[in-house]
């Protein structure tokens, strides 16, 4: 969208648009004088609402995503807190981690840390 | 989405700061030992006795009441849906933890069944941005119609959020057999039969 200076004088407005048959971009000359001020105003207002309409849209998925974190937190901190008190209670019970397998180790006793 | 309300009364769906803080002290002795540390074994045995089943409790109550407020969320408001998965939570519970658990059992059962709910949640609301982009495909241009649907972006970054809760909740049905594995004390070797056919 922007007003051209021809070399003989005078402002042209123009505007692009994707063409509906084949997407290509075809430039739109629009005029000059005071109905092209109007659609230069009318088109200005028209992205200006667009601009207002995503940035809405940014917020309420922000929000959106914002809630989703704030129920999945506890399903998070039970995640991690399982992780470590498996760990621990294999560690405690003779267990070590080889190559990413559990294994007991060597000379252990295989009591369970809860049992003794 | 629908705001998430206190299932009956207001309740706290985070651990304690001495919960936490135990976590944290059985983590570094856990990384103690796996350093080779035999006296952080010890410690470690002792810290396991006497603070893992307080922690675990307090840590499975949050997931019950985290797949609670899940469950409500994913039913949209609806009674006859949201009694449902309750009580589909509370069958997963008992199918999974089996019978007597251990409560590092019942912890990992309630990992699983909160991660479930997470991943249902999930999948509810992306289902619900594909249906509003496809019922708003027809009028594309209009911008009532536009304003209504989810940007390609926010579909991408639920996507990402449903991958990593699934890879979490198969990670922790992983986790659950491998403990049960362990303290059944089944041994962690591959074990290979031979079968003697005898002639005759």
């Amino acid at each position: 969208m922007a007003w051209e200076t021809r070399e003989r004088g005078g402002r042209y407005y123009t505007r692009s648009r994707r063409s509906l048959e084949d997407g290509r971009i075809l430039r739109e000359y629009v005029g000059t004088g005071p109905f092209a001020e109007i659609v230069a105003q009318s088109d200005r207002t028209g992205r200006e609402l667009a601009e207002a309409e995503r940035q809405q849209e940014r917020d309420r998925h922000g929000q959106e995503l914002e809630r989703l974190e704030a129920l999945v937190a506890p399903v998070l901190e039970l995640d991690h807190a399982a992780e470590v008190l498996a760990r621990a209670e294999l560690l405690a019970a003779g267990y070590h981690r080889h190559k990413g397998e559990w294994r007991r180790a060597r000379g252990e006793a295989s009591a369970h840390p809860n049992s003794a | 989405m629908p705001e998430a309300k206190p299932v009956h009364t207001p309740i706290a769906l985070e651990l304690s700061e001495d919960a936490r803080a135990r976590i944290a002290e059985l983590r570094a002795l856990s990384e103690k030992v796996e350093a080779g540390d035999k006296e952080a074994r010890k410690e470690l045995r002792r810290l396991v006795r006497a603070s893992s089943p307080e922690v675990i409790g307090r840590a499975s109550d949050i997931g019950r009441r985290a797949g609670r407020v899940l469950a409500y969320t994913a039913a949209g408001g609806d009674p006859l849906t949201e009694e449902a998965l309750y009580a589909k939570l509370d069958a997963m519970r008992m199918e999974i933890a089996g019978e007597n658990p251990t409560p590092l059992e019942v912890l990992l059962t309630e990992r699983v069944v909160s991660l479930w709910m997470f991943t249902a949640l999930l999948e509810v609301l992306m289902s619900a941005q594909y249906q509003k982009r496809l019922s708003n495909g027809a009028e594309r241009s209009s911008p009532s119609s536009r304003s209504s649907r989810s940007s390609p972006s926010y579909i991408i970054q639920q996507s990402r959020i449903l991958d990593s809760a699934t890879r979490r909740y198969l990670a922790a049905i992983r986790e659950l057999a491998r403990v049960r594995k362990l303290q059944a004390g089944a041994p962690p070797v591959q074990v290979n039969t031979q079968v003697n056919v005898l002639a005759g």
